[in-house]
């Protein structure tokens, strides 16, 4: 039975002790999936699965009531949210559903998208995709162009180390068991820039910034909503004024409140509309939360975020002399 | 709002190297300041006065008073702005002197300094809220560490002032160091006769409760309402049954047992009274050598024992007692002498120190007064005391004086001429400090009277030769080299903190130095109060004292807490945090850092919230850092008020590099 | 030294304070560049006032605490610890010199440790030079690179 199939069984299943099941359904086009809310079993037909399962779903797991039932299908990266909203308990544990599934990967419909421009297509009109083996085929215009996965697959999914969700009540398929190295090398390799490239990076980065906090609203983590003191004057950490300054501030609070929170699943990356790299300010908290704790997010409910524990001796951190 | 700046010369402390006119004028240019002016002492009467004054002529709502460190005159100037009506919480302070005028001479560099510390004070206190005090009721009970001579003198006083006292002594028996001492200076009369009342009477009061050999685990709690975890280490003696009649002494097989009480000299029992004063009066026994323990055959004690006292299987007990106040009175410890290789470094076995020799000399100790070399039991005939071993020397890392030492050299000439009338003394000195009520006639007549020889200068080495030791040292006031043929050598040793002291501090939240010494809240005017509210010290736990003011800090801090204890119920200090209930999320992460257990859920129209107990809140400000939102805000120390401050000193910096 | 550079000191009021009013009280020299501002407790600290701080323009933060275990509060310095260390690694990815911010532990009385404090970051700041800032000066820089990439 192929996996979609199983997936909507087990959906079945549990259907009728919940409220409400989040998984992915078509988009407004070929290329795009978006979520469905799934209350009864007619909705059940909306379902599809695939590379283009881009969202986490995670993310609107606490915009329901606690005491709400929610069921939520989750790749292996997504489940990584729903531990760590466990861990903060900002979801209770009886009341969600988690149904995972073998994640292959997603595509990021940036490079799919700049793909297919180069080959003379417009990526704004697909009528048709499929994706078979290590080829995607995009029909658009009545054209056809057909490009090898490699070339699509997300960032995060070259390097994923969770592609068989890490919790789960239900899992369908078999698990992939597959783990590949993240050694953050792209962090790495963005330090080895000189410092002022680095600021200047940034500096033309941010400049294009609109402050719609969509990375925010993306955020599987990002709990505050309303009340986040981007937008407020009570504490006023980030003021109205236009610049770079304001703009970076906060993205430095949102990589500062997810340092040892943060599962890369990079909503926040993909959300942003004018395309800044800024999953790169997370993986670089990330990096040194392993280095300093050998401590990653969302893997263990039972833990605690390093920032909000401590060690009375610290066995990584040097006291710093003078 | 309206602002009042006060600029303080501190007489020329301040003004010596900062324009203070200058900031004066310049203040009044600042958004919100109304009225600005420089003042000769702001905290004179006159100082305050004017202060008042300018606060109700001028209507202000608010004070800046740029002078010296709030935590010196901080409460000051805070009562000042509210005998002017104001809430005492409108206030803030620039601290232009320990921070400005008396680091730095450059009086242009000084300006500029203090003039940002003012507009950083500016800044904040436009955004102060007039905070109000919350009253908590107080366990009028307190906790006294250490049952040395301050501990003791700071128990009875609180005990006959009516407070129910706990004391607790590490060793098993209480008594001190002082206890150890043979005589006093500059009275020479005994000291265990003139400190043994006072330990029966703490025995005695009804106000006391003692545990000797016993320890604190944990202190938990502030102010007012603090729990104590006591460990109380096991003497496998029921000491409930002990009448500490001394059968088990006599009989104890095992007598090559360290003499803790006697300072190592000689050995004693395994089961044991350190001293006929002891208090408690009760047997314990040495685990580390008692025959029953290493062995397990024996047993002479239990078998011998009228009351059947003995209980090998005792294990540590844990008692919690709540307290309102601590005294810690844990006293000193001599340092590790045998850092000095050239005085043998411990190997000479009659190189001893200074509290040794007490024992020898005493009539309860090992030897039972007579003077005999620890060697070969030997009277010696000539004795040489080097002063300041570990006191004044930076090469072992102790450049403080530990201040008794030259008076009890003293005393000890004076006491081996009287034990020994044909001997010599010789005493090795850098400088006599010997600055007390008749201090100075007493090392006068150890030389004159007794013709004890002091020769102004360090020892370089000392070595033994055929039985004696060769002490050779510089006379510097003759100005040559000295070797004396000595039979027995006593090194004034100086002291540090008690072992376990920092161990304690940490326990206690206060701040100790790199030698043990306890930090006081002010070094001249709050010698007894610590930094942490509710816990005091008395006596050598401070630093090295004579007996004399060891007692006069015990009945200090005992006044400390009377005083405390003198109100039913305390004021709890308004700066604690507070929640914006609209604007908390209920993630609790607060309540999961709060070092206090201060925040609790509560909820609010069917969603959790954080609440604060603000009597358990301490102020630190954790949770503000904490929270995603700032939903929880420290009053006074506010997200805004901070950011405030920053701004203030970044947009300086920005017209600086426009201008 | 030359010109004064701009830096600010976050410090717990219970230790480092008090350590640089003993300092103050020994007269124990120092150059005049840092302006402290005072907090109950390192764990007051969030780690944003440091960012902010920095990116804003001042040319150096340094932070000061009670020694680990003095905490006047018990454990704030030990969360202190863990949210500074982390943000001392976080600035060279945003491209500020991780040596324009220091943290550290002075008790009240470490008058003569505080001098060495001030002194030692003070000098570590002026050899990194005056703070490039956002906004203007990284914006002329990134174009100079732009320029110098074509």
């Amino acid at each position: 039975m192929p996996i979609l199939d199983e997936l909507k069984a087990a959906i079945a299943k549990r259907l009728p002790e919940l409220d409400v099941v989040i998984g992915w359904g078509k988009g407004f086009d070929a290329l795009h999936h978006t979520p469905v809310f799934i209350t009864s079993e007619a909705d059940l037909d909306k379902l599809v699965l695939g590379p283009l399962s881009v969202q986490n779903l995670a993310t609107y797991l606490t915009r329901y009531p606690k005491t709400k039932k929610i069921g939520v299908v989750v790749k292996g990266c997504d489940s990584r949210s729903v531990v760590q909203l466990l861990q903060e308990k900002l979801i209770n544990r009886e009341n969600v559903v988690v149904f995972g599934f073998p994640c292959e990967g997603v595509v990021d419909l940036e490079k799919v998208k700049r793909a297919f421009e180069d080959q003379g297509m417009e990526a704004a009109r697909v009528s048709e995709a499929s994706f078979q083996g290590d080829r995607c085929t995009l029909t658009s215009g009545g054209k056809a162009g057909s490009l090898p996965m490699a070339d699509l697959w997300a960032d995060k999914c070259n390097r994923c180390q969770y592609h068989d969700a890490v919790i789960s009540d239900e899992f369908v398929g078999q698990r992939l068991e597959r783990k590949a190295e993240d050694a953050y090398a792209d962090v790495a390799a963005f330090e080895a820039k000189p410092l002022a490239e680095r600021q200047a990076f940034w500096q033309e980065q941010m400049s294009r910034c609109i402050r719609c906090y969509a990375c925010r609203n993306a955020c599987p983590l990002c709990v505050c909503r309303d009340q986040c003191i981007a937008q407020t004057r009570e504490p006023n950490w980030v003021s109205q004024r236009t610049g770079v300054e304001e703009k970076f501030m906060f993205q430095m609070i949102h990589a500062s409140h997810l340092a040892g929170r943060c599962t890369e699943c990079g909503e926040c990356e993909r959300a942003c509309p004018v395309g800044i790299p800024i999953l790169l300010l997370k993986r670089k908290n990330n990096k040194e939360i392993l280095e300093l704790f050998d401590y990653r997010a969302g893997i263990d409910p039972e833990a605690k975020p390093p920032l909000l524990a401590f060690k009375v001796e610290e066995e990584k951190i040097n006291e710093r002399g003078w | 709002m309206k602002i009042g700046v006060f600029i303080c010369h501190c007489g020329s402390n301040i003004a010596g190297t900062v324009d203070v006119a200058k900031v004066a004028e310049m203040a009044k240019s600042l958004p919100e300041v109304a009225f600005a002016s420089d003042t000769m002492y702001a905290c004179s009467e006159p100082g305050q006065e004017g202060i008042i004054n300018a606060i109700k002529e001028k209507g202000l709502d608010g004070a800046v008073v740029a002078s010296c460190t709030p935590r010196m005159h901080g409460p000051t100037f805070m009562r000042t702005v509210a005998r002017a009506g104001l809430n005492p919480y409108m206030f803030e302070m620039a601290n232009i002197r320990e921070h400005v005028s008396w680091i730095g001479k450059d009086k242009e560099a000084n300006t500029a300094k203090a003039l940002d510390l003012v507009r950083m004070a500016v800044a904040k206190l436009a955004r102060n809220k007039p905070l109000f005090a919350k009253s908590f009721a107080i366990n009028k009970r307190v906790l006294v560490l250490g049952g040395g001579v301050a501990g003791i003198q700071a128990a009875l006083d609180c005990a006959d002032g009516g407070l129910e006292v706990v004391l607790v002594e590490k060793t098993t028996t209480i008594g001190g160091k002082m206890a150890k001492l043979d005589k006093t200076f500059p009275t020479v009369d005994c000291s265990c006769c003139i400190l043994g009342p006072k330990m029966v009477d703490v025995a005695q009061h009804p106000n006391i409760t003692l545990y000797a050999s016993a320890e604190v685990d944990e202190i938990n709690g502030y102010v007012g309402n603090f729990q104590v975890k006591v460990r109380k280490k096991p003497t496998y003696v029921d000491w409930k049954l002990c009448t500490g009649c001394g059968a088990c002494l006599e009989k104890c097989p095992s007598k090559k047992s360290p003499d803790l009480f006697n300072e190592f000299v000689g050995t004693t029992t395994a089961i044991n009274i350190p001293f006929p004063q002891a208090i408690p009066k009760k047997a314990s026994i040495d685990a580390g050598s008692c025959i029953k323990f290493k062995t397990g055959k024996c047993g002479v004690c239990a078998k011998v024992c009228p009351v059947k006292a003995i209980n090998y299987e005792m294990e540590p007990e844990i008692v919690t007692e709540e307290v309102g106040a601590v005294i810690a009175a844990t006293g000193y410890d001599l340092m590790d002498w045998t850092v000095y290789e050239q005085y043998g470094g411990g190997r000479y076995k009659d190189v001893i120190t200074s509290l040794q020799y007490e024992r020898l000399l005493s009539a309860s100790g090992p030897t039972g007064g007579h003077i005999k070399r620890p060697s070969d039991g030997k009277e010696p005939k000539t004795v040489v005391f080097i002063q300041c071993v570990g006191s004044r020397d930076k090469s072992v890392g102790r450049p403080y004086c530990s201040g008794f030492c030259c008076m009890y050299t003293a005393k000890q000439a004076i006491l081996t001429k009287d034990h020994i009338p044909d001997s010599e003394s010789y005493v090795f000195y850098m400088d006599i400090r010997a600055p007390g009520k008749m201090y100075d006639e007493f090392t006068r007549r150890a030389m004159e009277e007794y013709g004890a020889k002091y020769v102004r200068g360090r020892v370089s080495m000392v070595y033994p030769s055929g039985g004696r030791y060769v002490v050779r040292g510089v006379d510097t006031l003759a100005g040559t080299q000295v070797e004396v043929e000595a039979d027995l050598v006593v090194l004034a040793v100086g002291a540090e903190g008690a072992a376990g002291a920092a161990h304690l501090a940490e326990k206690l939240r206060i701040s100790y130095d790199s030698y043990g010494f306890y930090m006081e809240s002010h070094p001249k005017l709050k010698p007894v109060e610590t930094n942490t509210a509710g816990v005091y010290v008395a006596g050598c736990v401070q630093g090295p004292k004579d007996i004399p003011t060891s007692v006069a800090q015990g009945s200090a801090a005992a006044a400390k807490v009377l005083a405390l204890f003198s109100k039913d119920q305390l004021q709890s200090d308004p700066q604690v945090s507070s929640v914006d209930l609209k604007r908390c999320v209920g993630c609790m992460k607060c309540a999961m850092t709060c070092p206090f257990g201060a925040i609790k859920e509560q909820e609010v129209r069917g969603e959790i919230k954080a609440q604060v107990i603000e009597t358990m809140c301490q102020g630190c400000g954790l949770c503000t850092a904490t929270c995603p939102q700032g939903a929880i805000q420290l009053q006074h120390f506010t997200d805004n008020q901070i950011l405030a401050e920053i701004n203030t000193l970044l947009e300086s910096e920005l017209e600086e590099t426009q201008g | 030294m030359s010109k004064e550079l701009r830096i600010i000191g976050f410090l717990c009021n219970w230790c480092s304070y008090g350590g640089a009013d003993t300092a103050g009280v020994g007269r124990f020299t120092q150059p005049t560049d840092l302006r402290i501002v005072r907090l109950p407790c390192s764990g007051r600290i969030d780690p944003l006032f440091v960012l902010k701080t920095l990116t804003g323009g001042a040319d150096g933060v340094l932070v000061s605490g009670c020694h680990p275990r003095d905490c006047h509060y018990s454990e704030g310095n030990f969360y202190a610890r863990r949210r500074l260390e982390m943000v001392k690694r976080f600035l060279p990815v945003i491209g500020i010199d991780p040596g324009r911010f220091e943290y550290t532990w002075v008790s009240a009385s470490e008058g003569q440790r505080w001098q060495t404090v001030v002194r030692g970051f003070t000098e570590q700041v002026h050899a990194l030079g005056p703070i490039q800032r956002f906004g203007k000066d990284a914006a002329a820089m990134a174009a100079q690179l732009a320029a110098s990439h074509a």
